[in-house]
C-alpha cells in the first residue's frame, strides 16, 4: 500500500488522510509493507507529524513495513524531534476517565451529600463559636462591613422585593376571592391574605429572593478571594476568616430578611386590596379585617421565621464559599450550590416550624 | 530580504483614549527571538495587547504574516489571528480541563481531524515541553513552571508561525525559568517559530534573545533596540543602563 502526502500537508489535508485511509492501515499485518510517499510535500503542520508518528506506531504494534520516500526531509524531521515508541497504546491510558456506572455516580452523590452536611455542621460550630466570641469582644465585629452587606443584601433588594410582594398578594387575592366570592364572603380574603402573607408566605418568598440574589453573591464573592489567595492571606495575619468574611455576612442576612419581609408583607397587602377594590369590597372594610385578622403571634411566628431563614442563607453562601476550590468553575459550582443548599434548608425549616406551631397550638 | 513576520509602524497604544506608548515602530523575522524589555508600568505588556488586537490601536499599524490585526476587515483579521498564538503571565489555562483537554480544544474547534488525531497531536504538543506524563492532570494540580509550559503546548496546538509570550519566567525559581528558556530555543531551533517575548528578567534576556526593544515610561515609546549585549555594553541612555546594570547605578547614587 502506498500513501501519498499532498504538497501541502496540513491538518485539512490530514483530516482527510486520516478518515480515508487509517481504516486501511489498521487491516495491516505482519508481511505487508506501507510506502510514505512525502516527496512533494513542501508546507507540514503538527497534524502531518502525528499523522507520521501515528503511521510509525501501527507498523511497530501491528508488524509490517513501512518505507518512506522523503525528499523534502519531512518524516526526517518529524522522526528526529518525536519517538513513536513514546506514543505507544498504553501510554494512554494518562488521561482519568469518568466514571459513568449509576451506582458509582450514586455513591459519589452520596458521599458528596455527607461531606456537604459534615461541612455546614462544622461551619455551624465555628460561626457559633465566633458568635459567643464577639459578645465576649464585640469590637472584633466589623460593624462597616455588616453595615455594607446589610446595605447590599436589604436595600439593593428592596425594589424586587416590594414587586415580588405586590404580585403575590395580587395572585393571592384573585385565587381566593373566586372560590370565596361563591358563598359570598369575599371579604374575607383581607383574612387569608393578611394571615397568609404576615405567618408564611412573607418570609418565605423573601428568603427565596435573598437565596438566589445574595446567597450566591455570597459564596462567589468568597470563593474568589480563595482563588485569588486572600482567604489565605488573611488566616497568616491571624485574622480568621469566620469572623472577618462571614459573619459580617450572616449577620447582613439576619438583619435584611425580617426587613424585607415587612416591606414584602406590606406590599402584599396593598396586591390584596387592588383586587378587592376591584371586585367591589370598600378599602376600610378591607383594612378593619386585615387588623383584626392580625395576632401578636402571626407576626412574630413570621418574624421568627424571617431571622431564621436569614442565618440559614447567610450560613451556607459563607460556607460554600469558604471551602471552594481554586478554579473558576468551583466558583460557579459553590455559587450553585449556595443557592441550591439554601432552597432546602429553607424549607426543611418551615416544614419543622409548620409542625412545632401546630403541636405548641400558636 | 525576507518579509518580516511583524511588522508595527508608528503604533500608538492606550487605554480610554489616554495614550502611554506613541510612536513605536519594529520589525521581527522570521525565526527570530525578539524581547520586549523595561521596568514595570512601561507599557511592555500594553504593546503586547495592542499588537496581538485585544485592544483597540489608538494610532499606527499592525501586521502579522502581512495581514492587518485591525483595520483591514475581518477576513484579514483571523488570517492574522490564526497566525499566532499567545501564552499568558498566569497562564491562564482553562481549570476545568486537564492540560491534553486544554490542547485539545483549539483542534476540536478550528480542524476536522478525528478525535483519535486530535489526541495524538495533543500529546505530542506536550512532548515538545516535557509534559506529557501529566496529560490527565488539571492545571490545579501542577506547578506554576509547568502551567507555563502547558500554556506553550496549548498556543502551539495549532502550528501558529509566530509565538507572543507574556512574562514566562515571572514567579519561576532559576533552575525553571532556564529551562523554560531551553524550552524557547528548542522549540525557535526545531519548528522555526518566532518569537516575541515580554519580560524584565535579565537572565532570560540573555540566555534567548537576538534582538530586543526597550520601552520607557517617561519617554512613552522605545529608548532602545539592538542585541542584549549591545544595549549593556554600548547604550548611553541612563535609563538603559540602569536597567542592565541596576546594582552600578545604586553604588553611584
Amino acid at each position: 500500500m502506498t500513501l501519498t502526502l499532498p504538497e501541502i500537508c496540513t491538518a485539512e489535508a490530514v483530516a482527510a488522510l486520516w478518515q480515508g485511509q487509517m481504516a486501511q492501515v489498521a487491516c495491516m499485518g505482519e508481511g505487508d509493507a506501507l510506502t510514505l510517499d512525502a516527496d512533494a510535500v513542501k508546507a507540514y503542520d503538527g497534524a502531518a507529524e502525528a499523522l507520521v508518528i501515528e503511521l510509525h506506531r501501527c507498523a511497530a504494534t501491528q508488524r509490517f513495513a513501512i518505507r518512506c520516500r522523503d525528499g523534502a526531509g519531512m518524516v526526517a524531521h518529524t522522526l528526529k524531534v518525536f519517538d513513536p515508541a513514546v506514543f505507544a497504546d498504553h501510554s494512554r491510558a494518562d488521561v482519568p476517565k469518568r466514571n459513568a456506572h449509576i451506582p458509582v455516580q450514586l455513591g459519589e452523590a452520596a458521599v458528596r451529600i455527607w461531606d456537604d452536611a459534615r461541612d455546614q455542621l462544622a461551619f455551624l460550630g465555628e460561626a457559633t463559636s465566633a458568635i459567643f466570641s464577639l459578645i465576649i469582644r464585640p469590637g472584633r465585629l466589623r460593624l462597616r462591613d455588616t453595615m455594607l452587606c446589610f446595605e447590599r443584601a436589604g436595600m439593593d433588594a428592596l425594589p424586587i422585593t416590594l414587586l415580588i410582594g405586590f404580585l403575590m398578594g395580587l395572585i393571592l387575592a384573585f385565587l381566593s376571592a373566586s372560590s370565596l366570592r361563591q358563598f359570598g364572603v369575599e371579604v374575607y380574603v383581607a383574612d387569608l391574605i393578611a394571615i397568609g402573607l404576615f405567618r408564611e408566605l412573607g418570609a418565605l418568598i423573601t428568603a427565596i429572593i435573598l437565596a438566589g440574589r445574595t446567597g450566591s453573591a455570597f459564596a462567589a464573592e468568597l470563593g474568589t478571594m480563595k482563588v485569588n489567595e486572600e482567604i489565605d492571606a488573611l488566616t497568616t495575619l491571624g485574622l480568621p476568616p469566620v469572623v472577618f468574611l462571614a459573619l459580617p455576612r450572616v449577620l447582613a442576612s439576619m438583619l435584611a430578611l425580617p426587613f424585607l419581609s415587612i416591606f414584602a408583607v406590606f406590599a402584599g397587602l396593598l396586591g390584596g386590596l387592588a383586587v378587592l377594590t376591584v371586585i367591589g369590597v370598600p378599602s376600610v372594610t378591607y383594612w378593619q379585617h386585615v387588623v383584626s385578622a392580625l395576632t401578636l403571634a402571626n407576626v412574630c411566628i413570621g418574624l421568627i421565621k424571617a431571622v431564621t431563614f436569614g442565618l440559614l442563607v447567610g450560613m451556607v453562601g459563607c460556607a460554600h464559599g469558604l471551602r471552594a476550590n481554586r478554579t473558576a468553575d468551583a466558583v460557579g459550582q459553590a455559587a450553585t450550590a449556595a443557592v441550591v443548599g439554601s432552597l432546602v434548608l429553607i424549607t426543611i425549616f418551615d416544614g419543622i416550624f409548620a409542625v412545632l406551631f401546630y403541636v405548641l397550638n400558636v | 530580504m525576507e518579509n518580516p513576520v511583524i511588522e508595527v509602524q508608528n503604533l500608538a497604544a492606550g487605554y480610554d483614549g489616554r495614550p502611554i506608548l506613541r510612536d513605536v515602530s519594529f520589525t521581527v523575522r522570521r525565526g527570530e527571538i525578539f524581547v520586549v524589555l523595561g521596568g514595570s508600568g512601561c507599557g511592555k505588556s500594553t504593546l503586547l495587547k495592542h499588537i496581538i488586537g485585544l485592544h483597540p490601536l489608538l494610532g499606527g499599524e499592525v501586521r502579522i504574516m502581512g495581514c492587518r490585526v485591525e483595520g483591514g476587515g475581518q477576513d484579514e483579521r483571523d488570517r492574522a489571528i490564526r497566525a499566532f498564538g499567545v501564552t499568558y503571565q498566569s497562564g491562564a489555562l482553562f481549570g476545568s480541563m486537564t492540560l491534553l483537554e486544554n490542547i485539545c480544544l483549539p483542534l476540536e474547534v478550528f480542524t476536522d481531524l478525528p478525535p483519535d488525531a486530535r489526541r495524538l497531536v495533543a500529546e505530542m504538543k506536550l512532548e515538545l515541553v516535557g509534559l506529557k506524563p501529566f496529560a490527565g492532570y488539571f492545571p490545579a494540580d501542577v506547578s506554576g513552571g509547568m502551567k507555563k509550559r502547558a500554556a506553550i503546548a496549548r498556543a502551539l496546538a495549532l502550528d501558529p508561525a509566530v509565538l507572543f509570550l507574556d512574562e514566562p519566567s515571572a514567579g519561576l525559581d532559576p533552575v525553571t525559568a532556564a529551562d523554560l528558556d531551553r524550552l524557547i530555543l528548542r522549540l525557535r531551533d526545531t519548528h522555526g517559530i518566532t518569537f516575541m517575548i515580554v519580560t524584565h528578567e535579565l537572565a532570560s534576556i540573555f540566555a534567548i534573545a537576538d534582538r530586543c526593544i526597550m520601552l520607557d515610561a517617561k519617554a512613552q515609546g522605545v529608548i532602545a533596540e539592538g542585541s542584549p549585549a549591545a544595549l549593556r555594553d554600548t547604550s548611553d541612555n541612563p535609563a538603559v543602563r540602569a536597567f542592565f546594570n541596576p546594582r552600578a547605578c545604586q553604588t553611584k547614587n
